[in-house]
């Protein structure tokens, strides 16, 4: 025993948590704003060469002018027009297989060599192939952003299925269910958060391919406006093209983090938030 | 009563590679018996009962199971752990295997309503399974198997993760259900207590490879009061009787 006094351990409330009363909504906007905030003091003080890194107010003015012209509301279509039925065309067969996969072991082995031979070359090194075989002209286009999306959507539903717990799989075959009933109630809803974890990748890569894919064969698209931009060294109108680019990036994520919401109110909110924005 | 069995294990045996998990089992179930199968963990129990789901086949021997209504379904299977489909509400969890079968929203929502009501999940009906308590869970287990309307009800340690005040009333509740439908009943349990309060008949497994040990009639008239049947001094005995048979088994595998 010690002669020390004894000492009394406190456990009280913790202090005031009010003070920092800043939402995760509000926290989410700041970064952008003080990035751009940043970038316009930094070209300002001159401590970064204007013709390559225009102020973030530059371009803001250009992009409101074209916005105005109507050029910025036509490229975007073309290219959110582009993304979408690329999307659609890759990810309902990449899903479906996905589901396919998952469920029958066989069919799984079969595959699988194929597909991890396939998997790992860069979709944009095919585009020259599939302008050979569907043309300059918007067919290409879609079919890369689908083959793109494809992987994605197969992988991140294939996974998803896998990981679904087997008792829920023998409870569906103890009460009798059907093949089809087993995907319908079982594989798809059990393999939709990894289904949507996957199409927020496959909507990024859509994009990154589509701009690619635009430098060829279009005058319409952000892709072609960034590509163009940088032919004619219109350096302001190539950042409008980027921030266009950022900006419905945004808004896909936004859209799907909706779409999850309502799909997955089965999902404790915990989980179900790590999918937004 | 035993003379036609509902359900006639013979010879069967069930080995996963170089391991035996069960040697030759015998059993017969007479109809509307409800049979509980207590062991040590590990002697195969769960075994047998997916060979009589039909979730496993055996290695050798065979089940033969009468079967009196084609129209109603054969057997339905309560499990351990969690089954309940988490992207399902419970009311559509408990309709799960009517939907299945094809049988209409309205006839479905018709048959389900008292089951909910008779296990306290009305409440809940909208609600989704994170929402639920361990113990409502497993209600809902018991609920979607007994809205099926099987001839067999198969219950692999139902109430096993519960606290033993959940238990002691899912265990009446499922008495309740069980009595006011008769169905043959295969309840495997760890635990003595559990299969004496609910089970017509104990049958006792050995440890691994699992062959059947001792087979126990149990006494007690019904309906059973789960709280005050420990009470009695027959059912401590018994209780005790088969801890002994059982403890020689628990004790090599320790």
């Amino acid at each position: 025993m010690s002669d020390k006094p004894p000492q009394i351990v406190l456990i009280r409330p913790a202090p005031a948590e009010a003070a920092l009363h800043l939402s995760p909504a509000l926290l989410a906007v700041a970064s952008p704003i003080l990035l751009l905030l940043g970038w316009e003091a930094v070209v300002r003080l001159e401590w970064l060469d204007s013709r390559f890194f225009p102020a973030p107010s530059d371009v803001l003015v250009a992009l409101w002018q074209m916005l105005l012209a109507g050029v910025l509301l036509e490229h975007s279509f073309w290219t959110v027009q582009r993304v979408l039925i690329g999307f659609v065309l890759g990810a309902v067969p990449g899903a479906l297989l996905g589901l396919v996969m998952g469920l029958s072991p066989w069919i799984r082995a079969f595959l699988k060599p194929a597909i991890a031979a396939v998997y790992p070359i860069p979709k944009v090194a095919l585009l020259p192939l599939i302008m050979m075989i569907f043309g300059l002209g918007e067919p290409s286009k879609w079919v890369i952003v689908g083959i793109a999306v494809f992987f994605q959507l197969l992988l991140s539903t294939l996974a998803g299925v896998l990981n679904i717990d087997r008792i829920y799989l023998d409870v569906a075959r103890n009460l009798n269910a059907t093949r089809l009933q087993a995907y319908a109630s079982v594989a798809l809803p059990g393999a939709l958060p990894t289904i949507f974890a996957g199409c927020q990748l496959g909507l990024g890569m859509a994009l990154i391919v589509v701009v690619i894919a635009e430098n060829f064969g279009t005058s319409a698209g952000l892709g072609y406006l960034v590509w163009r931009s940088w032919q004619v060294f219109e350096v302001t109108d190539m950042y409008v093209g980027l921030m266009m680019i950022a900006l419905l990036g945004y808004l896909f994520q936004l859209a799907m983090g909706w779409l999850e919401r309502r799909l997955l109110r089965w999902k404790p909110a915990a989980t179900a938030m790590k999918g937004t924005p | 009563m035993r003379s036609e069995p509902k359900i006639a294990i013979q010879g069967v045996s069930r080995s996963f590679g170089a391991v035996a998990a069960l040697a030759r089992v015998d059993i017969a179930i007479a109809p509307g018996e409800f049979v509980c199968i207590v062991g040590p963990s590990g002697c195969g129990k769960t075994t047998l009962l997916r060979i009589l789901a039909g979730l496993e086949t055996p290695s050798t021997g065979q089940v033969a199971i009468t079967r009196e209504d084609s129209a109603r379904p054969l057997n339905t299977m309560i499990f351990q752990e969690s089954s309940i489909f988490p992207w399902m509400t419970v009311r559509q969890n408990v309709g799960y295997g009517l939907r299945l079968r094809g049988i209409r929203a309205a006839e479905i929502a018709e048959r389900i309503a008292p089951l909910l009501e008779l296990t306290g999940l009305a409440r809940f009906a909208d609600a989704f399974p994170y929402q639920l308590s361990g113990g409502m869970k497993q209600r809902v287990s018991v609920a979607r198997a007994f809205a099926n309307d099987p001839e067999l009800l198969l219950m692999d340690e139902p109430f096993a993760a519960l606290d033993e005040q959940n238990k002691a009333l899912l265990q009446e509740e499922l008495l309740r259900l069980w009595s006011a439908t008769r169905k043959t009943v295969v309840f495997i349990t760890h635990s003595i207590d559990e299969a004496l309060v609910l089970g017509d008949r104990v049958l006792v497994m050995s440890a691994r490879p699992g062959r059947i040990k001792a087979d126990i009639d149990v006494p007690f008239p019904r309906p059973r009061s789960v709280v005050e049947l420990k009470q009695d001094p027959d059912y401590v005995r018994l209780n005790h009787d088969i801890w002994l048979l059982l403890r020689d088994e628990v004790r090599p595998a320790a």
